[in-house]
């Protein structure tokens, strides 16, 4: 190695180890400049209320700064001749490297160039680059570095201060978030599932509500802004409903509809099957539901006077087995003439026969419940039937009593008839008899009337293709006519789940559609809890189910008593809990009171009828009554309150 | 090697001109240090300092190590220029035919020790310019050349200041080096005392020849000078310049006039034997800085506010010396 590379070879070592270094003090400078920005941009954080991504990307500010630090540091490659001058003034060699670099490239130096690099390389051999150039911490840099991030980490665990306001005000935007986010899903689900069959209008009145939906699950909105936007929509939903309501063929529709009940929901055939497959649970009772349930209570007075027995080896107590043994004897009669099958009663008996108390007590209450079992079974028959009973016949009474499935069924089987080549004798004219029936009650069914008097002609002069096509148009038409009823309903319901988002967020609760038992309409938060304090179940709902007895299943302690269900009795709420009427001081055809709820304020003209939304609002109750929605110990004092809002 | 064979004798002819005028000369080792740099580096000298510690011995004991002619003049006011020049005087030849002889004066020697220089007028002081600058002179329409080498070694007493005048910028510009004699210390004041009141003065040996002295003088300008090394030799000097682009902010403030270019060739040369000196091949930074208070003081002209606050020009060299960073692309660690 000659003398110019051996001071080369030494420089370059040095060159690449100061490379490093500047790479690794800009590593350091960087995160101490990300933890400076980090520590900044938390402390704003904590202080106002900037978006969460801000302290996120705060946090991870130090591993790009770090990054970028190593790479700027180490970006500049140290030239030769910028390495000898700083390993010159580094090392006190009196710039002797540097002049050798230079007089090395200058030919004409002579002698005077060999002994200056003679000079620098007896020097340059000496030079270790590691001693230099020792890699380490850059003092004062990485001790900020790390007090920042300490302060920083530190600064993680403080509480931000954020205003009650603010608090308030992100709660109602996520509350609305959610709501539209429901509200968007449950729209999109509605389309979806069946398509409008209306003009575009009606579709366009959906997707705005969807719209609507995506606004308020999107947009960063106040409370009063997202009651403005629902109301908007809301007043357009009405609007269509009320355009809707101007069709007689919808409105007779819709009437004949309520007046019915649930009577089209379902099709004779399947009320038929249901019928039977419970009249095969039930066997062949020939008693009606009053006398089952008066069966039932003769049953459990006689198990509540077994209770009371008296000691048997008494007089009185034999004389008192005597008479129940008689009783139930002759409800054992009775339940067989009214054809039941009830083997626990007879076993009831045989133990009260032999003197085992207890076990007839047992057998008793089995019987009792049996009882109750066949009870609610002959009730919902007994509804079947009456369901049954109001459907139409024929034609023109489906006509009549608003069943368009039904008659639509009829007329599409008429219209198949027709068109088989055996049609039997006698089948054209009863088609022909039913369909004039059925012109008269289709008067209040648009154009079907016309059709339907247009297929008695064709049928009257024997034309069955020319009938057939007729009754299928009519069949049509009703189908129609059943699509837009569905919109309408639709639209109502949609206007309904806007009205329960509006008071949702008007009272700052959360708001879910009503598509999940126990979970419909408003809540407070999370979902009912299945437990008590702590161990309760977020997400556990409530079956719907209240039991008579409370449950001490759990329960392992002296000082309480025997574990079990124990009867507790009737609800008695405290005076400070009992649920008092408020008489509103609403009028017809005056201005509705302002309601002042939290932090918004309504005011303005109520454009809802009174007795339309009293009717509403008793028909909530009254549901809710029946899905046994209300505590027990309310259910009283709101049914009151509704009917007296009814008188 | 004959270069190294050359630098290798300049060490030791260096070395034994210390030694030898080490044996009159007590103390004073930066001052005989830049007479001898001056002299390898062909430059005059002004010597200043109050009487009586030693500047026209050290002078003349340099006379007396070099093997060069060596004249004297005591300068006064009444000195004309005639008197260091010389001057055509009648003189009657052979057949008894008067022509005009020049008459050569004191200046026509190697070593010219122009003692109390400012005592002379401006007028006898401007004659030594052309010497000191062109070694030559020119008298009576002849120019006429000096003998090489050619050294004025001047000696000046800052405190007198009846009879006396300051050297005109020029002259002073044309002083390689202005060595400032200061008191010596105790043991170098004991030691002046035991040789000068006992015994005989020493005898002095010659040490250098004209010609050896003239080599050595063109081996020292072929000392190898880095470029950025030379580049601070030129910052150095333009910041004495009192220009806003380049000067030093105490140059700005105190200074008139700054260093002419002869400033940076000081430096430069001065720089070149120092390095030879100090036993090394190249220049170096430390050179530079070392030599620059004795190359710059001469040469920067104090304004009125600095003369008016007693700033010394040494004083502003430091701070430039301070200010001017060595290396203009200097990496820190």
């Amino acid at each position: 190695m000659s003398e110019l590379q051996t001071i080369e070879s030494a420089l370059s070592g040095v060159a690449r180890r100061r490379r490093w270094a500047a790479a690794l003090r800009g590593l350091w400078i960087g995160l101490l400049t990300g933890a400076l920005i980090s520590l900044f941009v938390d402390g704003v954080y904590h202080l106002s209320p900037l978006p969460f991504w801000t302290r996120t990307a705060a946090a991870l500010a130090p591993f790009p700064c770090s990054l970028a630090g190593l790479i700027l540091g180490g970006w500049r490659r140290l030239g030769m001749a910028e390495a000898a001058r700083w390993v010159d003034g580094r090392e006190h060699l009196k710039e002797r490297l540097s002049t050798a670099l230079e007089v090395a490239s200058q030919p004409t130096a002579g002698a005077w160039r060999d002994l200056v690099i003679a000079d620098a390389a007896r020097h340059a051999g000496q030079l270790d680059p590691r001693r230099i150039v020792p890699f380490g911490l850059p003092g004062k840099v990485a001790r900020w570095a790390l007090v920042a991030l300490a302060l920083g980490a530190g600064l993680g665990f403080v509480p931000e201060y954020r205003t009650q306001r603010f608090l308030q005000s992100q709660t109602d935007r996520q509350l609305i978030r959610e709501a539209g986010r429901q509200l968007a899903d449950l729209s999109r689900r509605t389309l979806q599932a069946r398509q409008p069959a209306l003009e575009p209008r009606a579709e366009k009145a959906l997707e705005t509500l969807s719209d609507l939906g995506d606004r308020l699950n999107k947009a960063t909105l106040t409370r009063g802004d997202a009651l403005k936007d629902i109301a908007n929509v809301s007043e357009r939903l009405k609007d269509e409903l009320r355009d809707l309501a101007k069709d007689p063929v919808l409105n007779r529709l819709e009437q004949a509809a309520r007046s019915s009940g649930a009577g089209d929901s379902q099709s004779a055939a399947g009320l038929q099957k249901q019928i039977d497959s419970l009249q095969k649970q039930l066997g062949a009772p020939t008693g009606n539901p009053q006398a089952l349930e008066k069966l039932s209570k003769d049953l459990d007075k006689l198990r509540q006077a077994a209770k009371g027995l008296d000691d048997k080896n008494s007089p009185a107590g034999q004389q008192q087995r005597n008479d129940i043994s008689k009783a139930l004897s002759a409800l054992s009669r009775q339940a067989q003439e009214m054809g039941l099958q009830m083997p626990h009663l007879n076993d009831a008996i045989n133990a009260l026969d032999a003197n085992q108390t207890e076990l007839f007590l047992k057998d008793l209450q089995a019987s009792v419940t049996d009882l109750d079992k066949l009870n609610d079974m002959a009730k919902t028959l007994q509804q079947l039937q009456q369901q049954m009973d109001k459907l139409g016949k024929d034609l023109a009474e489906q006509l009549k009593n608003g069943q368009p499935e039904a008659a639509q069924k009829t007329l599409e089987k008429m219209a198949s008839q027709l068109t088989a080549a055996n049609l039997p004798p006698g089948t054209l004219q009863n088609i022909a008899a039913e369909v004039a029936k059925a012109v008269g009650p289709a008067g209040h069914y648009g154009s079907l009337a016309g059709l339907l008097g247009k297929a008695g002609k064709q049928l009257a002069a024997s034309d069955k293709a020319g009938a057939s096509r007729s009754l299928s148009d009519a069949a049509k038409e009703l189908e129609r006519l059943a699509q837009q009823m569905g919109d309408a309903q639709s639209i109502a319901a949609e206007l309904q789940a806007l009205n329960q988002v509006a008071a949702a967020i008007a009272s700052g609760k959360e708001w879910r559609p009503g598509n999940r038992p126990g979970r419909s309409g408003l809540g407070e938060g999370g979902g009912t809890g299945g437990g008590v304090g702590t161990w309760a179940d977020e997400n556990a709902e409530w079956n719907g189910q209240w039991s008579d007895h409370w449950d001490n299943t759990g329960f392992d302690r002296d000082d309480q008593d025997a574990r079990g269900h124990t009867d507790r009795g009737e609800g008695d709420l405290s005076a400070a809990l009992k649920p008092s009427k408020v008489r509103g001081q609403f009028s017809p055809g005056n201005p509705m009171p302002s309601v002042t709820l939290r932090n918004v304020s309504i005011k303005g003209q109520s454009k809802l009828d009174y007795e339309a939304a009293a009717a509403t609002a008793q028909s909530d109750a009254q549901s809710a009554l029946t899905h046994e929605q209300v505590p027990r110990a309310y259910q009283g004092a709101v049914r009151e309150y509704f009917d007296d809002l009814k008188k | 090697m004959e270069t190294q064979q050359a630098i290798e004798s300049f060490r030791d002819t260096y070395a034994a001109l210390r030694a030898e005028i080490g044996t009159v000369i007590v103390g004073h080792d930066a001052i005989v240090e830049g007479v001898l740099i001056a002299l390898f580096a062909h430059g005059h000298v002004l010597l200043e300092g109050v009487p009586g510690l030693g500047k026209t011995l050290l002078v003349r004991t340099l006379s007396e190590v070099l093997d060069l002619s060596f004249n004297r003049i005591q300068f006064t006011p009444d000195l004309m220029p005639a008197d260091i020049l010389g001057t055509n005087i009648v003189m009657e030849a052979a057949g008894g035919r008067r022509q005009f002889e020049f008459q050569q004066g004191p200046v026509f020697a190697h070593l010219l020790l122009a003692d109390e220089i400012n005592r002379a007028t401006p007028k006898t002081q401007s004659a030594l310019l052309e010497a000191m600058q062109e070694h030559q002179v020119t008298a009576g329409g002849q120019l006429r050349k000096l003998a090489e080498p050619f050294f004025v070694m001047a000696t000046q007493n800052p405190i007198d200041q009846e009879g006396t005048y300051p050297l005109p910028e020029a002259q002073l510009d044309r002083f390689f080096f202005k060595l400032l004699v200061g008191y010596p210390s105790g043991p170098e004041l004991a030691e002046v005392l035991s040789r000068t009141t006992a015994g005989e003065r020493p005898n002095i040996r010659k040490i250098l020849t004209g010609q050896t002295l003239c080599e050595l003088m063109n081996l020292v300008r072929e000392v190898p000078v880095a470029s950025h090394v030379q580049d601070y030799a030129v910052r150095l000097v333009l910041a004495t310049h009192p220009k806003p682009e380049t000067a030093a902010p105490i140059a700005s403030q105190h200074l008139r006039f700054g260093s002419s270019p002869r400033g940076g060739q000081t430096l430069m040369l001065a720089g070149k034997v120092r390095a030879l000196i100090e036993g090394r091949f190249n220049v170096s930074f430390d050179d530079i800085q070392a030599v620059a208070p004795s190359a710059l003081r001469h040469r920067l002209i104090l304004n009125f506010e600095a003369e008016a606050e007693g700033i010394a020009t040494d004083q502003i060299i430091t701070q430039i010396l301070n200010d001017v960073p060595r290396d203009a692309q200097t990496v820190n660690a």
